[in-house]
């Protein structure tokens, strides 16, 4: 094992990679909890993000567009879990189990009904890399950043901006007063639906991003289930992060470096013994588990989180 | 309105299948064609839990199904098993409704394919990459059922004579004298097609760097890329990979890096053209069409049925122009050596990760 | 806090109607398929039901289901939302398939015990980790049951593909060594009954499991206290009771339903432990255990209700040509209309004051 097996730039830069999409749908998960509802079918509007963008990037060759019907896709989904879960105040795991499933059967479904068991066309349009070249001549920094695709800066720049939106602006009060005391904030005038429906449609809008980084910006291809559960990990890592948008990117941080030491370790020893492959797998899970059981521990959720809520005016 | 739609559909349901129990034996013929057996015989398939759009053996073997629908006067079905435990259940349904040829796909069907076939010796079986295992998990033949096996080490081989001759003679961007293999988990049908593959590298060019990793996946694209970034960091410019849709990831991060790729089972020249400079076939819809062509042909033969070099069963995939003609010589004697025997690939893995 | 203890009100009509209404859906998405979905619907229902050993079938499909629903709705009824059935499932399964290959000489009425306690302790332990990360460090369910969901797969991997459990057979299936005959849950239907039936015992087990959940939770102090800690654990407090031990143990009740689930799989089913037999049990159950509101009955009819789907939607798909990926599609479909309960409530009554919520928010 080599130092710069552990903590070498290219270690960084997979790093950088793999946590991206894992936050994109944290943030979205940090957006919805707070104002109140559980989307638990972040992962659906991934893997929905993930199909359509692809699709339109097939149809249209134009990745604003391929860009624009992921986000829709995503935000599609989420409306309806908006629905399911505000208007008709439905139980909120329920309905968002169910839009996973019922995204993964579409995607599929559609997948081998349009592209068939050729796969997705090649030469798609996709998110371009960002090439830093002034960075190229300065140590690891180059290394670690001076390459990366425009969706993970995307990503850093989402999680400057909605921290400081939740935290120092006006909406961001009102939409974490939904989540902690609807009736109160309702009292005070602001429309709870309205607020949760928007937080809701723009969680699936920022997973469907992450979708659409592992399609259009990663694999340009679409592979069925390829969002592998990312969707559970990003909620995973907005707990961790204490529904914090820069505490979802740490957490996504974590797993994501302990995913490409799962890459770098391959063929490390440890003393004499070479670890086994299959058991490097577990690293980013591990790794996780043992820094939120070491440094983060007690985390409280919003306190309406998960709790549908009935406007006085309808009772 | 709606809810009386919606019981309607639920007592109609009911209704018809209270009809149907009492005559299970000859229900549901498929599409329509209802001829006598013996006349058109009745084909199933039954694909592992990879699922028709494995882009690997299962939609390979469909492809193969399919191909015998249209030539060979059969009748075809295909089930898709969702989780292990439905090969039984997936695989008797087919012998049940009298089907006259049941084959599974896969070497995790091993011992479903036994124990249905014991149960049902007038139906006759085949199994993909496998032969009956009995609950000990001993190799037990059948009169009625078929292995279909594959030389993976020898299509291996073949492209890794190519890697090889491109690699020592510093072909267009194959720079570095280092080829790599991904695999999707260090399981035996994926290490025998890298087993080869280093097999004849070593052979064809020794002073040859050779690296060898796995994704740990066969569907996550970005862990294939992962491997296949850090290999062409190490020097990497030709990468094998056996890893199905994670596989695809390292095709990708061939491509990003403007290196060269092979593919695995299917020829996936079109996956990424000028990339991929060929790929290792395990033709999976051949062995499928000549089963059941033997069937018709009433020259079924139970127990091990190889596909190698020797019956064109494996092979390699379309050249891209990069690839030079002395290449494509080698690589063509190669399969006429093993065809003769004089090589024999190995199929152990001589470099791990 | 979530509202996770709420009953069905009003009996089956609402589940039933709801079904039905989500078949519509799916069939209009049938339809557009190009497909014919009375053709489709009929042999879904005839594969599931069409001949005594497709109901046979249909059950051996549930029986996991059950023992997983279990596991979540256990959880549920204490606040908690166990995500980690599939984790606790496999880790069973792996435990009962090491003793079973390990004694496998002994005789069965010695090694079937040893198999049930070490296939229900292993899913234990691996649930009760949960539990005491949450009692002593807080640290959210949620969190560590999806990683140690992951976590399991990769052991796996390992245990089975280049392990200590790794069976030595032909062409290199990732697979542990068999399990003794003393090991395996025999089929308990003859054959003169019901030709090449499946079902075995584990029926039992999991019959004997639900009615344990239904006496643990209601006709035991430990199950008040437990669901007193599911209604609130502050509320707990004040009535003298511990949350955090209550945490760890029902985490470990979750885990033993579970692992006996993959104890049942491996002795009922395969004999053996197969790298990934599991694909979905446990993602399955968190449905299973919602649609049937965590009571015991609902759960078998729910799990029933998934293994209809899973061993019919097979025959759907041989025998009326409809996509295995659009049953998956009619499933979520039902699971959303059940979600979305009081619209199709709303449809039951006359218009106008049916709009009050039916449930009480805990």
């Amino acid at each position: 094992m080599t130092l710069e097996m552990l903590i070498g730039a290219s270690v960084a830069a997979a790093t950088l990679r793999l946590a991206a999409p894992i936050a994109l749908a944290a943030l979205g998960g940090v957006v919805t909890e707070r104002s109140g509802v559980t989307n638990i079918a972040l992962e659906a509007s991934m893997l929905v993000g993930a199909f359509f963008g692809i699709v339109a990037a097939d149809r249209s060759h134009n990745i604003w567009i391929a860009l624009g019907v992921a986000i829709l896709a995503g935000a599609l989904i989420a409306l309806l879990h908006a629905y399911a879960s505000i208007t008709l105040r439905s139980d909120q795991i329920v309905s968002g189990m169910a839009l996973n499933i019922l995204a993964l059967g579409l995607t599929t479904y559609l997948d081998y009904e349009m592209y068939g068991t050729t796969g997705t066309p090649p030469d798609l349009v996709g998110l371009p890399d960002v090439q830093l070249g002034f960075l190229s001549g300065v140590p690891y920094v180059g290394g670690a950043i001076g390459s990366q695709n425009s969706m993970v800066w995307v990503m850093a720049l989402l999680v400057v901006g909605l921290q400081i939106f939740l935290f120092r602006t006006v909406a961001g009060l009102r939409l974490r007063a939904v989540g902690e005391h609807p009736r109160a904030a309702e009292t005070v005038g602001i429309d709870v639906r309205r607020i949760r429906y928007a937080a809701v449609l723009a969680s699936g809008a920022l997973a469907a991003l992450g979708g659409a980084y592992l399609s259009l910006g990663v694999a340009h291809s679409f592979t069925d289930g390829m969002t592998g559960g990312r969707g559970f990990i990003g909620l995973a890592a907005m707990i961790f992060g204490r529904w914090t948008p820069v505490g979802a990117l740490a957490a996504s941080l974590i797993f994501g470096y302990g995913n490409a030491l799962s890459t770098s370790l391959q063929g490390a020893t440890i003393g004499d013994t070479k670890v086994p492959v299959q058991l490097l797998g577990t690293l980013p899970y591990l790794l996780t588990i043992l820094a939120v059981a070491g440094f983060v521990g007690r985390s409280r959720p919003p306190a309406a989180d998960g709790v549908p809520y009935e406007t006085e005016g309808h009772a | 309105m709606k809810r009386i739609l919606a019981f309607s559909v639920l007592a109609a349901t009911i209704v018809a299948s209270c009809a149907t129990t009492g005559n299970n034996t000859s229900s549901a013929s498929p599409s329509g064609s209802g001829t006598a057996t013996g006349q058109h015989p009745k084909i199933g398939l039954v694909t592992d839990v990879g699922g028709l759009n494995d882009k690997s053996f299962n939609s390979l073997a469909d492809k193969g199904r399919q191909q015998a629908q249209a030539q060979l006067d059969v009748d075809t079905s295909v089930t898709e098993s969702k989780q292990q435990a439905d090969y039984v259940p997936n695989l008797t349904k087919y012998a049940q409704d009298k089907y006259d040829l049941v084959i599974g796909v896969g070497f995790l069907m091993q011992n479903a394919i036994w124990k249905v076939a014991t149960q049902f010796p007038n139906v006759k079986f085949a199994i993909i990459d496998g032969a009956p295992n009995d609950d000990a998990g001993n190799v037990k033949n059948l009169p009625n059922v078929a292995n279909l096996f594959f030389k993976e080490q020898e299509a291996g081989y073949v492209v890794g004579v190519i890697a090889a001759t491109m690699a020592k003679n510093k072909v267009g961007a194959a720079t570095h004298n280092t080829v790599c293999s991904m695999g999707g988990l260090p399981i035996p049908p994926v290490d025998r097609y890298i087993a080869g593959y280093q097999d004849a590298v070593k052979t064809v060019s020794p002073t040859t760097k050779i690296l060898n990793g796995y994704s740990q996946d066969f569907v996550d694209q970005q862990k294939g890329i992962e491997v296949g970034k850090s290999h062409i960091a190490q020097g990497c410019d030709i990468l094998f990979q056996v890893a199905g849709g994670s596989g695809l990831g390292y095709i990708q991060a061939a491509k990003d890096a403007k290196v060269y790729a092979i593919g695995v089972d299917a020829d996936q020249a079109a996956v990424a053209p000028g990339t991929v400079i060929t790929s290792a076939l395990k033709k999976v819809d051949v062995a499928v069409f000549q089963t059941v062509r033997s069937l018709r042909l009433g020259t079924f033969k139970a127990g091990d049925n190889s596909f190698n070099a020797t019956n064109d069963g494996i092979g390699f995939g379309t050249l891209d122009k990069i690839v030079p003609d002395d290449a494509k010589a080698a690589a063509t004697q190669a399969l006429a050596d093993i065809k003769s025997g004089k090589i024999t690939p190995k199929d152990t893995v001589q470099v791990k990760p | 806090m979530r509202q996770l203890t709420f009953q069905w009100a009003g009996g089956p009509a609402i589940p039933i109607l709801s079904v039905a209404i989500a078949l519509l859906l799916g069939a209009v998405f049938v339809l557009l398929s190009g497909n014919d979905p009375v053709k489709g619907y009929l042999a879904l229902f005839q594969g599931a039901f069409g001949t005594p050993y497709d109901i046979t079938e249909t059950i051996v499909a549930a029986i996991p289901l059950v023992l997983t629903g279990l596991a979540v709705a256990v959880a549920f009824r204490t606040g908690l939302f166990n995500i980690g059935a599939q984790g606790q499932l496999l880790v069973g399964a792996l435990a009962a398939g090491w003793a079973g290959s390990q004694w496998a000489t002994l005789p069965g009425f010695i090694l079937m015990p040893i198999v049930i306690v070490f296939g229900t302790a292993g899913g234990a332990l691996y649930g009760g980790i949960v539990g005491l990360l949450k009692a002593v460090r807080g640290v959210n369910e949620v969190i560590t049951t999806i990683m140690l969901n992951y976590t399991i797969v990769f052991v796996m991997h390992w245990l089975l593909q280049a392990g200590p459990m790794t069976a030595q057979n032909a062409f290199g299936t990732p697979a542990s060594t068999p399990i003794g005959a003393g090991a395996r849950l025999p089929v308990i239907i003859p054959n003169e009954l019901v030709l090449f039936s499946r079902l075995h015992a584990g029926i039992v087990l999991a019959a004997l499991a639900v009615i344990a959940f239904w006496f643990l939770l209601w006709r035991t102090p430990l199950g008040y206290r437990l669901r007193a800690v599911g209604l609130g654990a502050r509320a707990a407090a004040q009535a003298g009771i511990d949350p955090a031990r209550h945490m760890i143990m029902v985490m470990a009740i979750a885990g033993g339903f579970a692992g006996l689930g993959g104890m049942i799989e491996v002795s009922g089913v395969f004999g053996r432990v197969y790298d990934g037999f599991s694909s979905s049990y446990g993602f399955d159950a968190i449905a299973v255990a919602l649609l049937g509101k965590n009571s015991p009955l609902g759960i078998v009819v729910a799990a029933l209700l998934f293994g209809a789907f899973v061993h019919g939607g097979a025959y759907m798909q041989s025998h009326a040509g409809i996509s295995s990926n659009l049953v998956a599609i009619i499933q979520a479909f039902v699971l959303f209309v059940i979600a979305a309960e009081s619209l199709v409530r709303s449809l039951t009554r006359r218009r106008g004051r049916a709009r009050k919520p039916v449930e009480a928010i805990a």
